[in-house]
């Protein structure tokens, strides 16, 4: 069992390998190709990337500091989001004439783009509240809406369980339908923080802090810098990565109880 | 031998209304329920089985007529009535052990007690060293083991079980009722037990309650004098067996179609489920 699956986990890593070398080829061809100082090759962003680590960004800022300045900001939002999406889309969910009541509020809001937000957010708002209005945008609404429809996908007949050995009110709501819930509101947090994540360039970019990877980004943009730009769009890329791989451990261990979750 | 009234329904009606169609499930339905009784109710599919042993569980109130638990009429699901559950009702999320616990819990029983007595109860079921198991992880037969126990975790007076044997091997479903009829001789509960299976009534109740098709009333009730331990070829079993049938004859065949048309109907229910989950 353990073999196979190593294995298979091998033969899996094998084959990423084979197509990440594929595209890194046909990114050095379309650069020679196209011989433009703007459309750098892979070498040349690996060098980006290098200098980024070693010296720091133009204005001597280091890499870490943008990293753990975008991350901070989104788990903030994220944070956020996580305490009002919960409890709304449980509530919501138990009541479906909530739900219908606002109804109308919440589907035309749900697709507003956070980037249509970002003038509302800087003439109201200021500092870190600017960042957390944008991801908190971002990453609530795939939490209220999962956990909404986790809520309801409870088996009534488990209800009747637990009515039948003497739960009240709350233990039903906590222990029955939030618990089977629970996954559903995983999956949300996976996805609201991916959301999140992808809103960060447009929360930095009104931000106003000479910090993150959206500001190096939009930074770099100015100067011209190209081979800078993709260095801090690669590691957009890759810690959004890291964030929804650990999610998904997280998930498949945690509900171990439940069919497969699959990476 | 005299015997105390345990549980009393009295006269229950039941009706339902659903999308404009109603339905009148139970049709003034009355039995008294003696302590440490073992009672079978059988009637043909759909004929409101399931909806008695719910108001009897205080999970759903009768238009008129009420149920009475040691003379009180009951309102809400009682401490002292539990339920084992056809498809076996697990939670998924809580291993065997916290599935048996549940009841304790929300009893407020301290952690080590919970645990001393459902680890007992575990043993007893013949589930040991399954505690930290998923259901999942579970056959069917397992699976009602849990149910059972989590049932009788409780202490219960009366063990409400609709149709408990009916979605499990028969080769399991035997060993079981072999155990709960055990079980029940060793203790002073009193026992429930809906079923569509004519030989396992007999082979388990004191006395069957044969209920007609919608509205369902009481058509007859049935004494069950045979001795126990109870043997399926037995020659008086048979003839019991066929004496019971004719009372249902008459029921059943009013409701031949109805049934094959719901068996059809769930069978394709079920395929479809499978092809969705491929
Ligand atoms: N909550 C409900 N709302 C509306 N109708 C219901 C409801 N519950 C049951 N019924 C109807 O009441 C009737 C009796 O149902 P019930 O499940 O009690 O029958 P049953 O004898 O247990 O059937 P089976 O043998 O299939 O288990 C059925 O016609 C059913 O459709
Ligand atoms: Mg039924």
């Amino acid at each position: 069992m353990a073999s196979k699956f190593l294995g298979k986990s091998y033969k899996t890593f094998l084959n990423n390998f084979v197509s990440l070398t594929i595209f890194l080829f046909l990114w050095e061809i379309l650069s020679i190709t196209i011989s433009s100082p703007f459309f750098p090759n892979p070498l040349d962003v690996w060098e980006a990337f290098l200098i980024l680590l070693l010296k720091g960004d133009v204005e001597g800022i280091s890499l870490t500091t943008h990293i753990v300045a975008s991350v901070s900001r989104v788990l903030l939002g994220f944070g956020l989001a996580v305490v009002t999406g919960i409890p709304l889309g449980l509530v919501m969910g138990l009541k479906r004439v909530a739900y219908g009541s606002v109804r109308s509020i919440l589907e035309p809001l749900r697709f507003i783009p956070p980037i249509a937000w970002i003038p509302l957010a800087i003439i109201l708002l200021t500092g870190c509240a600017r960042y957390m209005l944008i991801i908190w945008l971002g990453a609530f609404f795939p939490i209220l809406l999962n956990t909404m429809a986790g809520v309801q996908t409870v088996n009534p007949t488990l209800i009747d369980v637990a009515k039948v050995f003497g739960a009240d009110k709350k233990t039903i709501v906590v222990k029955t339908v939030f618990s089977n819930a629970l996954p559903e509101v995983f999956a949300g947090m996976r996805i609201g923080l991916g959301v999140g994540w992808m809103c960060i360039v447009a929360a930095e970019m009104i931000g106003g802090e000479m910090a993150g990877l959206g500001w190096l980004i939009l930074k770099y943009g100015e100067l011209l810098n190209v081979s800078g730009m993709i260095v801090g769009m690669v590691l957009i890329g890759i810690i959004g990565l890291l964030m929804n791989e650990t999610f998904l451990r997280v998930e498949k261990r945690v509900f171990r109880w439940r069919r497969e979750v699959t990476l | 031998m005299t015997l105390s009234k345990c549980l009393e329904v009295e006269k229950v009606v039941k009706h339902y209304s659903h999308n404009g169609k109603h339905v009148h499930a139970l049709d003034q339905v009355t039995f008294h329920v003696h302590k440490k009784e073992f009672i079978c109710i059988i009637g043909p599919s759909g004929c409101g089985k399931s909806t008695l042993l719910k108001i009897i569980a205080g999970l759903d109130r009768p238009t008129s007529g009420e149920v009475r638990f040691q003379g009180e009429t009951v309102k809400e699901p009682h401490p002292k009535i539990s339920m084992v559950f056809q498809s076996f009702a697990l939670f998924p999320w809580r291993t065997v052990l916290q599935n048996v616990e549940f009841g304790l819990e929300t009893r407020g029983v301290p952690k080590a007690e919970r645990r001393k007595i459902a680890l007992e109860l575990l043993e007893l079921v013949g589930l040991k060293g399954y505690e930290n198991a998923y259901p999942k992880e579970l056959s069917g037969g397992m699976k009602q083991r849990v149910g059972i126990a989590r049932a009788l975790a409780v202490d219960p007076e009366i063990v409400l079980m609709d149709e408990a044997f009916s979605a499990i091997d028969e080769f399991t479903a035997q060993v079981l009722r072999n155990e709960v009829l055990e079980l029940w001789e060793e203790t002073e509960k009193t026992f429930i037990l809906v079923t569509h299976n004519l030989t396992e009534a007999l082979e388990m109740a004191d006395r069957i309650i044969v209920l007609s098709t919608r509205p369902a009333k009481v058509k007859h009730e049935y004494h069950v004098s045979l001795k126990r331990p109870r043997n399926r070829s037995d020659s008086k079993f048979l003839r019991c067996q066929k004496e019971l049938f004719n009372i249902l004859k008459s029921e059943l065949e009013h409701t031949i179609v109805r049934h094959k048309l719901k068996a059809i109907h769930e069978h394709f229910k079920i395929e479809d489920m499978e092809s969705f989950q491929r």
